[in-house]
C-alpha cells in the first residue's frame, strides 16, 4: 500500500512540475499577447477608457470578453454591433434608448470621457478572442433580411434593430416594422425619422443621430417593408 | 476546548454570521431587480449589490478560515496561541477594512474588476491584516513541539492564499493581461490553495469526529491535495480560452480542467470512507452531517457542475452566462460555506461549553439551507441553459431573452426564502449557544492520540444555563 512519505512525494513533485510548466506558459503568453490584442493600438484614450470602465465598475452589470455580471449585454462586440453614435447615446441617456426596460446607471461623462470609453470598446472589439462570441447556430436569421435590391443598411442593424423587429428579428421596445411602408407614407416616415418628438411629443423613440446619407439609406430600406410581402 | 486562546475563534465565527446575513440581503435585492422590481436602483444599482454580495461572501469565508485556524492550531500543536490579543486586533481591523470597502462601493469607490472590487489602498490594509494573522499562527506552530501534516497543509494553504492576493493588485493597461492575472487570484484561490485549507480543516474534523487513525487520514490528505495542484494549476487555462490569449490554452485548459473534478471526487470518497471506517460515535452528529455534506456538495457544485462547462467547445457557448452563476453558487456553498458552517458547528459546543447541537433549530438550519441552495441552483441552471439556447444559439436579443427568463427568477426567490430561513435558524442556534467560557473545558491531551481525546465527549451544561 501507498505510504505516507510516498504520498508526500507525489504531492511535492506534482506541484513542482505543474508550477514550472505554468510559469513557462505564462512567459510565452505574455510574449504573444501584444500581437493578439493589437497592443500597438493601445492609445492614451484607450487606456483612459479602461480606467473609466474600472472606476465605474461597468463589469458589475455587463460582461466583457465574457467576464463580469450577467445582468446586461456582453460589450465585447458592442462597437461593431451598435456603433459609436449609439454608445454615446447610452452613456448620455440610457433610459431614452431603452425606455421602461432594465435600467443602466446614467453617467455624467464629459464628451472626452465618452470618446475615451468608445475608444476602449473599439479596441476591445478588435482583440482576437479565438472565435468568441460564437455566431448563432440554430436556423434563425441574425439580421433582418433585406428586401429585393435594397440591402439592410448598417446603421439600421446597429441602431434601429435594438428596438424594432423585422421578420421576428430584433428588439421589442418599439413596434415591429414589418409592413410599415404600407401603414405610413414616405413623407410621414421622413418627418418621423427627422424628429419623432415633433410628431408625438410623448414618443418613447428618441431623435436618432443619423447623417443625411444614413437617413436616405434607412428610408429606402423602410420603403421595401410592405404588408403581405414577408422579408425574404 | 483544550486551550483558553481557542476562544478567539468564537468572535470570528460571530463575524461570519453577521456578514452572511448581509450577503443574503444583497442577493435578494439582485433577485428582485431581475424580475423587474428594481426600485432600489437609484441608491443600490445592480453593480453595487453584486460587488457587496460577492465581497461579503469572500470576507466571511476568510473570517471563517481564520477562526478555524485559531481553533485548530492550538489543538493540533498542543499549546496556547502565541498572541491571543493580536487576534482580536486583527479581527477588528479586518472588519473595519471590509465595512469601509462595502460602504465605498455605494459611493462608486472601487476597482471594478470582478471579485477584486476592493479599492487598491484598502488592498494594502487587507495584506497587512492577513500577514498579522499568518505571523500569529506561524509563530504558534513554529514554537510547538509537534507539527502535524494537518496543520502544515492548513498553514501552507493560508500562506499561499495571502501571497496569491498580490498578482491581483498589479495594474495593467491591457485588458487581456489584466484578466490573465485576475485569474491567478480567483482561480488559483478556489481551485488551488483554498482546497488546501479545505483539506486541512476536513482532516481535522474527520480525525476528531470519526476517530480514524491520524496516519491514514493524513496520507490520503496528501494524495488529494496532490491531485488538486496537479490539475488545478494548469487548469487555470480553462479561463484563458476566450480572453485574447494564445490558442494552446484550449488544449491545456481543456485537459487539466477536465481532471480537476478528480480532486473533489477524491474529497467526497475520502470523507465517506473515513466516516465508515471510524468506529466512534461522536456526540456531535450535526457537525458530522455538515462535514459529510461539504465532501459531497463540493463534488456536485465544483466537480460536477464545473466539469459541465469546462470543455472549450461547451464553454464557447456558456462563457459569461447564468450557467456560470449556477456553478458559482453551488461550488462556493458546497465547498467553502458548508466547510465553515461545519467547523462552527463542531467548535461551538466546545468554546461555549453548552450543548445546543441537538436543538431542533440546528437540524432545521441544516435541511432548509441545503435544500434551499439546491433549489436555487436548479433555478439558475434552467435559466442559464435557456439563455445559452436563446441568446447564443438562436441569436435572440439579450433583453428579449432576459424577459423570457424572469419566471425562473421568481423560482430563485422562492428557493432563496427557504435557504434564508435555514440560515436564520443557524444564526438563532448560534446565539442560543451564548458567549464563550473563560476556561478550557477539556483537558489538554498528553497522549497525542487524537482518537481517544476527551474533547469530543459531551460537555456538561453549566448550572447557570445558556
Ligand atoms: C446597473 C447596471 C449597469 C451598469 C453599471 C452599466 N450598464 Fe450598460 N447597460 C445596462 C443594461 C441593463 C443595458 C441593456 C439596455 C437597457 O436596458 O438599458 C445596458 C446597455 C449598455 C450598452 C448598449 C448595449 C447594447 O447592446 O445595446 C452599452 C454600450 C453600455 N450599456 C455601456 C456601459 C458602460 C460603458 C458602462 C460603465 C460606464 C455601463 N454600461 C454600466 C446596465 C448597466
Ligand atoms: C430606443 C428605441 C428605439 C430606437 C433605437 C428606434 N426606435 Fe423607432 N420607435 C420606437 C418606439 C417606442 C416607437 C413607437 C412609437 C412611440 O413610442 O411613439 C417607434 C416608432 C417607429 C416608427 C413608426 C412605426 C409605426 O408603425 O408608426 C418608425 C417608422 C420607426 N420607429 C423607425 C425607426 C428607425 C428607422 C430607427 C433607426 C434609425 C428607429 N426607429 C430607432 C423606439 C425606437
Ligand atoms: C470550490 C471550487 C470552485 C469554486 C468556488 C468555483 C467558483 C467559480 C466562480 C465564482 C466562477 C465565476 C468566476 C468569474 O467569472 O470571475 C467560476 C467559473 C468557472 N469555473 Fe469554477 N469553481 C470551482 C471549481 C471548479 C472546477 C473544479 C471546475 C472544472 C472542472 C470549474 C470550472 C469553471 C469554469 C470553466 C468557469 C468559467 C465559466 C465561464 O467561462 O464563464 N470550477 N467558478
Ligand atoms: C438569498 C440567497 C441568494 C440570492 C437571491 C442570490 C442571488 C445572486 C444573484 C442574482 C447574483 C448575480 C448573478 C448575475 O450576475 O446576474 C449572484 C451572484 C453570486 N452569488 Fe448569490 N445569491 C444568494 C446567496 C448566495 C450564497 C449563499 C452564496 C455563496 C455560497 C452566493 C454566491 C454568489 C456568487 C459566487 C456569485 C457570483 C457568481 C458569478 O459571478 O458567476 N450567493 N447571487
Ligand atoms: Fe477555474
Amino acid at each position: 500500500m501507498l505510504s505516507k512519505s510516498a504520498a508526500r512525494l507525489f504531492f511535492l513533485v506534482g506541484t513542482f512540475a505543474t508550477t514550472v510548466a505554468f510559469v513557462a506558459l505564462t512567459v510565452d503568453t505574455l510574449r504573444q499577447v501584444p500581437e493578439q490584442t493589437n497592443e500597438a493600438q493601445l492609445s492614451p484614450a484607450v487606456i483612459r477608457g479602461k480606467e473609466l470602465w474600472e472606476s465605474n465598475n461597468c463589469m458589475g452589470c455587463h460582461t466583457l470578453f465574457g467576464e463580469g455580471a450577467y445582468y446586461a449585454p456582453d460589450l465585447t462586440q458592442v462597437y461593431e454591433r451598435r456603433g459609436p453614435a449609439f454608445i454615446r447615446q447610452m452613456l448620455t441617456d440610457p433610459e431614452g434608448l431603452y425606455p421602461g426596460q432594465r435600467r443602466m446607471v446614467t453617467y455624467a461623462f464629459t464628451q472626452e470621457e465618452q470618446d475615451d470609453m468608445i475608444a476602449f470598446l473599439e479596441w476591445c472589439s478588435h482583440v482576437d478572442l479565438n472565435g468568441f462570441p460564437p455566431p448563432p447556430t440554430v436556423g434563425v436569421a441574425t439580421a433582418p433580411a433585406g428586401a429585393g435590391a435594397v440591402a439592410v443598411p448598417q446603421v439600421y442593424q446597429q441602431i434601429c434593430s435594438a428596438c424594432h423587429a423585422v421578420g421576428g428579428v430584433g428588439g421589442q421596445v418599439g413596434p415591429a416594422l414589418d409592413g410599415v411602408a404600407s401603414r405610413r407614407d414616405a413623407d410621414y416616415l421622413r418627418r418621423w425619422l427627422e424628429d419623432p418628438l415633433a410628431i408625438n411629443p410623448k414618443s418613447r423613440m428618441p431623435k436618432m443621430p443619423l447623417t443625411p446619407e444614413q437617413l436616405e439609406e434607412v428610408l429606402a430600406y423602410l420603403s421595401t417593408l410592405k404588408a403581405g410581402e414577408p422579408a425574404p | 476546548m483544550k486551550f483558553k486562546s481557542q476562544r478567539v475563534a468564537y468572535w470570528f465565527f460571530a463575524t461570519c454570521m453577521l456578514l452572511l446575513t448581509l450577503q443574503i440581503v444583497y442577493g435578494i435585492i439582485m433577485g428582485f431587480a431581475r424580475i423587474g422590481m428594481d426600485g432600489l436602483h437609484p441608491v443600490i444599482p445592480f453593480n453595487v449589490a453584486r460587488a457587496v454580495h460577492t465581497n461579503l461572501l469572500v470576507m466571511w469565508l476568510l473570517a471563517g478560515f481564520m477562526g478555524a485556524a485559531y481553533y485548530i492550531v492550538p489543538d493540533e500543536c498542543d499549546r496556547e496561541l502565541e498572541w491571543p490579543k493580536l487576534a482580536y486586533v486583527q479581527l477588528i481591523a479586518l472588519v473595519v477594512t471590509g465595512v469601509t470597502a462595502i460602504i465605498g462601493f455605494h459611493f462608486n469607490w472601487w476597482e471594478g474588476r470582478k471579485f477584486l472590487e476592493i479599492p487598491r489602498p484598502l488592498d494594502f490594509l487587507v495584506v497587512v491584516d492577513v500577514l498579522l494573522f499568518i505571523t500569529n499562527i506561524g509563530i504558534t506552530i513554529w514554537k510547538s513541539k509537534r507539527i502535524t501534516t494537518t496543520v502544515s497543509v492548513l498553514f501552507f494553504g493560508l500562506l499561499m492564499a495571502a501571497l496569491l492576493y498580490l498578482p491581483g493588485m498589479i495594474p495593467f493597461d491591457n485588458q487581456t493581461v489584466d484578466s490573465f492575472f485576475r485569474w491567478w487570484v480567483v482561480h488559483l484561490w478556489v481551485e488551488g490553495v483554498w482546497e488546501l485549507i479545505m483539506g486541512g480543516i476536513l482532516a481535522f474534523l474527520l480525525i476528531q469526529i470519526t476517530g480514524v487513525d491520524r496516519e491514514v487520514v493524513e496520507k490520503w490528505l496528501y494524495v488529494i491535495v496532490g491531485f488538486t495542484f496537479l490539475s488545478g494549476i494548469l487548469g487555470t487555462g480553462h479561463h484563458y480560452y476566450y480572453i485574447g490569449t494564445p490558442r494552446y490554452w484550449l488544449w491545456i485548459g481543456g485537459l487539466f480542467g477536465a481532471l480537476e473534478p478528480l480532486a473533489f471526487l477524491g474529497m467526497a470518497i475520502y470523507g465517506i470512507a473515513m466516516y465508515r471506517r471510524g468506529g466512534r460515535n461522536h456526540p456531535n452528529q450535526m457537525a458530522l452531517l455538515w462535514t459529510l455534506t461539504t465532501c459531497i456538495l463540493s463534488f456536485v457544485g465544483a466537480g460536477f457542475l464545473g466539469a459541465a462547462h469546462t470543455l472549450p467547445q461547451v464553454n464557447m457557448y456558456t462563457h459569461g452566462t447564468l450557467v456560470t452563476g449556477m456553478h458559482g453558487h453551488l461550488a462556493f456553498w458546497g465547498a467553502y460555506a458548508c466547510l465553515v458552517l461545519a467547523i462552527i458547528t463542531y467548535a461551538m459546543p466546545q468554546v461555549t461549553g453548552r450543548k445546543r447541537n441537538e436543538d431542533a433549530s440546528a437540524s432545521y438550519a441544516f435541511w432548509a439551507s441545503n435544500i434551499g441552495m439546491l433549489a436555487m441552483t436548479v433555478a439558475f441552471g434552467i435559466a442559464g441553459v435557456a439563455q445559452v439556447y436563446l441568446e447564443r444559439r438562436a441569436g435572440m436579443e439579450f433583453l428579449d431573452v432576459q424577459r423570457e427568463l424572469e419566471v425562473h427568477f421568481i423560482g430563485l426567490l422562492l428557493a432563496a426564502m427557504v435557504f434564508g430561513s435555514g440560515i436564520a435558524a443557524f444564526i438563532y442556534n448560534f446565539i442560543r449557544y451564548g458567549l464563550p467560557v473563560a476556561e478550557p473545558t477539556g483537558p489538554a491531551d498528553p497522549t497525542r492520540r487524537s482518537s481517544d481525546e476527551a474533547d469530543g465527549v459531551v460537555v456538561p451544561e453549566p448550572a447557570a444555563g445558556g
